[in-house]
């Protein structure tokens, strides 16, 4: 049987096996105890099967009211299994453009301006500080993609590898989830068919965006080496970016 | 500039109909009817409707809900049949006693039979004095009985109403001993019931007032209604939180013997209520839970689980048993060990569970396992080479929420071990590739990918395990396979902090600069 020691040096809180306790009143038994009570008097009160699954479900402790998680939405959700449906209706927004996904209508609009908007990118070649911080009510600008993406890693704790010029268009699995559920949708054929000619308009973008001036990597995709969300900086820029980094905003 | 492409918002139409009013009056009406069912319905009091002696042969049960004028004419009734006792209370001649009967009686049948019986009206009648008056020592049983009864149902109902009852508790407590008639001390038990199913409060009223003990004793005859009124009650007296009344009662001379002896004979309506008993002793007295876990109390649990198909019954047994594996490592090591019969057994009965049609049954079956699994190696080889997986490994991607997080638990649990002496818990490989090659993996990204943060950690928890143990590198691959780069990517823009730190860390590691450059 092959056991491994696991390595040191990390945070990740990794998993440990410990059994667990609940109080007689931990909401964990709540449906156990409600199907005790309906079973003990649907005799006597009739209970159709009907009130029985809607007692279940509403005083059950199965699913109660769920918040949304994504930082400003505040949505409220009936419960866990509703989640999905909101996420996929409210924080997927997608460029018309690009198809690439965002969580935020903030966020889209942000890569709009970045990939999409000339007007941008002759400012920032003028020298302005045109690159935003992600993060909702930061408010600080910098110069360049990779000067912003410092701020995130060194200021916000975002993950060395996140590019958020790469974000990515959504999964192949979420992609063909939408496309079964857009189906009967006549609206969603332009859409659709962006989503088959993906990969043209991103051999057309990346040809664009080599023309351009600007010292930010636009939307390169190097060939694609695996379809997954996180594009990665080919190497003729990653070359470029080690030394920058001492040379913030 | 690009046009947002987001999902346009839909926004319900105004709507309006003829006859509006009327319809919304039906539905206010039919919203206030069900929450009073359903309040009812989840309450741990019970309306006593038929005798407790099957004696009334000519009780109809109303059927019908009452609406508001048929409540109204109960209501008429029920102060006429107070005035009525009230009458009867003070005549001195001939006959007096089935004066009083008769009258306690006419009450008890208004307040047995719609299905929210006129208590409030009663009550503002001034029913309760009376009452305790009929309660008084000396009075013959059928007097008793009906007394006892009108006021179970009086207490069955409101909070308000229940603890209406406070003077009537130590004449009721005092009618449970050995000196009453069966019917009698059973029907108090009922309305004690009742009372200590209220709350805390007067729970601690009871106790204080010495109930204990008589419904303890009641509980010690082999068979009979009595018994099953008496466990029922005693499960709502010592409910908590305070652990003491169920440390007292484990400790009353031959609770413990009888309720062992009733587990394992009786029919499966008292083994019920024994049982609940028994899960609120092991949930909430470590005493309890010690004795109890070196009795004969494993076994005869895992035996009922496998032989029983009373959900009613399997409930109480499951969660009994999960209260001791949970408890006492005693169970857990000394007891459930690999090799031995009842350790088989017992997994066999929690399969069984597994594959069960019953939310409850399959949810806390899979909590007993993954307490199980958290134990010595040979307990997660056990489970992992028994029925209980492919169950598992299907419940993961159908089962409802919370059902899955359950599983994922056991799953989890089965790929590491807790390191005894250090602080970092070790990884089965072998385990961790079997499950994984029989399709795991796409069920905790779905976790990772939820609303719930502890499902979510779960999730991430079981992605970084993958990502770190599976061999030749492989783990990467599969979490991008699954979809499991696009999960983590959510919770860049995720209000909890933890979760997001974990998925940065996981995606740095992993899925940094490097990856997929064949350098």
């Amino acid at each position: 049987m092959e056991i491994e020691e696991s390595g040191i040096g990390l945070l990740f809180p990794q998993w440990k096996p410990v059994r667990r306790r609940f109080d007689p009143d931990a909401p964990f038994f709540a449906s156990g105890n409600i199907e005790r009570e309906l079973l003990a008097k649907q005799v006597a009160l009739d209970l159709t099967e009907e009130e029985k699954q809607q007692l279940r479900d509403t005083e059950g402790g199965g699913s109660s009211e769920v918040f949304c998680p994504v930082v400003g939405c505040r949505g409220r959700l009936k419960s866990l299994e509703d989640f999905e449906d909101h996420y996929n209706a409210r924080h997927m927004a997608s460029c018309s453009i690009c198809s690439r996904v965002y969580p935020t209508s903030r966020l889209l609009s942000i890569h709009v301006s970045e990939s999409h908007d000339s007007f941008f990118q002759a400012k920032v070649a003028r020298g302005y500080a045109m690159y935003e911080c992600l993060v909702e009510g930061c408010g600080v600008k910098l110069k360049n993609y990779k000067n912003r993406q410092q701020h995130l890693v060194d200021k916000h704790k975002f993950p060395t590898a996140f590019e958020f010029f790469k974000k990515a268009k959504s999964s192949k699995k979420h992609r063909q989830k939408v496309q079964k559920k857009q189906g009967l949708h006549k609206t969603d054929d332009a859409s659709t068919a962006m989503q088959v000619e993906e990969e043209s308009i991103d051999n057309l973008v990346s040809a664009v965006s080599k023309l351009s001036t600007s010292d930010s990597p636009s939307a390169i995709s190097f060939g694609r080496r695996h379809t997954r969300g996180l594009n990665f900086v080919p190497r003729a820029i990653q070359k470029e970016r080690r030394p920058d980094i001492s040379s913030g905003q | 500039m690009a046009d947002e492409a987001s999902t346009p918002h839909k926004r319900d139409s105004i709507k309006s109909s003829v006859g509006s009013v009327a319809a919304q009056k039906r539905r206010e009406h039919a919203v206030t009817v069900g929450k009073e069912r359903r309040e009812s319905l989840i309450r741990t009091k019970r309306l006593c409707r038929v005798g407790v002696s099957s004696g009334d042969a000519d009780m109809p049960v109303d059927d019908d809900m009452s609406m508001d004028e048929e409540q109204s004419v109960l209501e008429d009734q029920t102060l006429k049949a107070v005035e009525e006792l009230k009458h009867a209370i003070g005549y001195q001649g001939k006959g007096a006693t089935q004066k009083r009967v008769n009258a306690l009686r006419e009450l008890r049948r208004l307040l047995s039979k719609s299905e929210y019986p006129p208590v409030e009206a009663a009550l503002k009648a001034g029913a309760m004095t009376i009452l305790v008056q009929c309660l008084s020592f000396g009075s013959p049983d059928e007097q008793l009985l009906e007394a006892a009864w009108c006021l179970t149902n009086i207490a069955a109902g409101k909070p308000e109403e229940t603890k209406a009852l406070l003077p009537a508790l130590p004449l009721l407590i005092a009618h449970l001993g050995e000196k009453s008639t069966t019917p009698v001390s059973e029907q108090c038990a009922w309305a004690l019931g009742n009372v200590a199913g209220e709350g805390e409060e007067l729970r601690n009223v009871l106790l204080s007032q010495g109930a204990l003990l008589p419904l303890a004793r009641m509980m010690l005859p082999n068979k009979g209604s009595t018994v099953r009124t008496a466990a029922w009650a005693l499960s709502n007296l010592i409910k908590g939180p305070d652990p003491k009344p169920a440390t007292d009662l484990i400790r009353v001379d031959g609770v413990l013997d009888s309720i062992l002896r009733h587990l394992k004979k009786a029919d499966e309506e008292l083994a019920t209520e024994v049982a609940w008993v028994v899960v609120y002793l092991t949930a909430l007295s470590n005493n309890a839970t010690s004795m109890l876990a070196k009795s004969d109390l494993p076994q005869i649990l895992v035996d009922r689980l496998a032989s029983s198909n009373s959900l009613q019954l399997l409930i109480p047994v499951l969660r009994s048993l999960g209260n001791l594996v949970a408890g006492d490592t005693y169970v857990t090591n000394i007891i459930l060990i690999a090799g031995r019969e009842i350790t088989e057994n017992a997994i066999q009965a929690l399969a069984k569970c597994l594959r069960s049609e019953h939310r409850v049954l399959k949810k806390e079956s899979a909590w007993v396992l993954s307490n199980i699994a958290a134990g010595s190696i040979e307990h997660k080889q056990l489970i992992h080479s028994s029925e209980a997986v492919p169950l598992l490994i299907r419940l993961l991607s159908t089962a409802p929420f919370d059902i899955k997080k359950e599983v994922a638990y056991v799953l989890g649990n089965l790929c590491v071990a807790a390191n005894e002496g250090s602080e970092r818990p070790k990884l089965i490989v072998d385990h961790l590739v079997s499950l994984v090659g029989r399709g795991c993996l796409g069920g905790f990204v779905d976790l990772v990918r939820s609303a719930d943060i502890e499902a979510a950690r779960l999730g991430l928890q079981f992605m970084e395990l993958v990502l770190r143990g599976m061999p030749h590198s492989e783990g990467p691959k599969l979490v991008e396979a699954e979809d499991g780069i696009d999960a983590m990517e959510r919770f860049q823009f995720h209000e909890n902090e933890d979760l997001r730190n974990m998925a940065n860390e996981l995606v740095d590691k992993y899925f940094g600069e490097d990856y997929g450059l064949d350098s």
